[in-house]
């Protein structure tokens, strides 16, 4: 009896504590590494997504509220901010690749931008998915970072655009090699830049996977597009929501 | 690597504070991520602090929004409700998105080349 009773004192110590909820986010994220390698990088195998899924049955399992769990893993969600502003890093780096190209690489931005929204927004709510679903659809090609900061402007869910962008990175970064390949593309910066804009962070460690060249360009596509989206998301939405 | 902190967090907070009084419709790490990418370009050259602080950021960049995506939790009933809905979206979209934009590339860079 007395054995149950301080078990139960000692959950109800450290389940009250940050350290629970840090130490599964950090666990879950390294299993999910260590599969990730193991599959020799297949992006069906993402470590956040593999993450998310263990976090989740985790606190499901144990009945913890998920804002208990946030309560603690907020430590983490915090950096979300300064790793945004350290994606100046990688566009800085990339901004001399764009010298000589820069006609065609921002009205290839303009346009996936715009196609990923309508295309994304259109078919949802086509099948019937509530604005709720729909609102959260419109940063998903986004980086998962600046996506969630746009979806808090616009007032939809952060978690559920969070879910959609990290769907989008790895379908992105599954498909693109037969879309790319079915149009007959053959320069690797087009090839890039265009993986970056559909599907950024996890399509952009995909194309480096295949080229370096390739990785640069998406990259700097990633860089580009999550700055133009926080600019003109807000103003898209609100126009076709008024 | 301290000093790379430094930089990152006063670049946040700088665009913090420009998102709360001038432009609300930003997020203030976006308005960083600008301002940092600005001062780059006027030093004309990124410090190995900093190199190696924003290396790591992006090299786990995976992990940060893992807290906020467990969130799914709350929205499994309403994911379930729309399944056929988001699964068809989110495919037809990233395809229409990565055609599209190669294609704008491509067409664009042949008239480039020949002028």
């Amino acid at each position: 009896m007395s054995e149950k009773h301080s078990i139960v004192e000692i959950w109800v110590y450290l389940s009250g504590s940050p350290l629970f909820a840090l130490f599964i986010t950090l666990a879950a994220y390294q299993i999910g590494l260590s599969i990730y390698k193991a599959s020799h990088q297949n992006p069906l195998a993402n470590p956040v997504a593999i993450a998310i899924l263990i976090v989740a049955s985790t606190i499901q399992f144990i009945e913890m509220p998920y804002s208990t769990y946030f309560e603690g893993a907020q430590f983490i969600h915090f950096l979300l901010g300064s790793a945004t502003v350290s994606l100046a890093i990688p566009i800085y780096r990339g901004l001399s690749s764009l010298k000589g190209r820069s006609i065609p690489l921002i009205a290839s931005l303009c346009t996936g931008g715009l196609v990923s929204i309508i295309s994304a927004v259109g078919i949802a709510t086509m099948l019937g998915a509530d604005s709720s679903i729909t609102g959260a659809m419109y940063p998903k090609s986004v980086t998962a970072p600046i996506a969630m900061g746009i979806a808090e402007r616009i007032g939809v869910s952060p978690t559920l655009t969070a879910i959609f962008a990290v769907s989008t990175g790895i379908l992105g970064a599954i498909l693109a090699p037969f879309v790319l390949n079915a149009l007959g593309m053959k320069a690797w910066w087009q090839r890039g830049f265009a993986i970056g804009i559909g599907a950024h962070g996890i399509g952009t460690s995909r194309a480096f996977s295949i080229h370096p060249e390739a990785g640069t360009y998406a990259s700097l596509a990633m860089g580009m597009n999550g700055v133009v989206s926080a600019v003109a998301i807000p103003v898209i939405y609100h126009l076709f929501n008024r | 690597m301290i000093f790379g902190l430094v930089q990152i967090l006063l670049f946040q907070s700088l665009g913090e504070l420009v998102s709360k009084f001038l432009l609300p419709t930003l997020p203030g790490p976006v308005i960083g991520l600008v301002l940092l990418v600005l001062w780059l370009v006027l030093r004309k050259g990124i410090n190995p602090d900093l190199a190696m602080v924003g290396d790591g950021f992006s090299q786990y960049l995976g992990l940060l929004f893992v807290p906020a995506a467990v969130g799914v939790v709350l929205f499994l009933p309403q994911l379930k409700a729309n399944a056929w809905a988001i699964i068809s979206a989110l495919i037809g979209s990233v395809i229409l998105t990565i055609a599209s934009s190669a294609l704008v590339a491509r067409l664009l860079s042949r008239k480039e080349s020949h002028e």
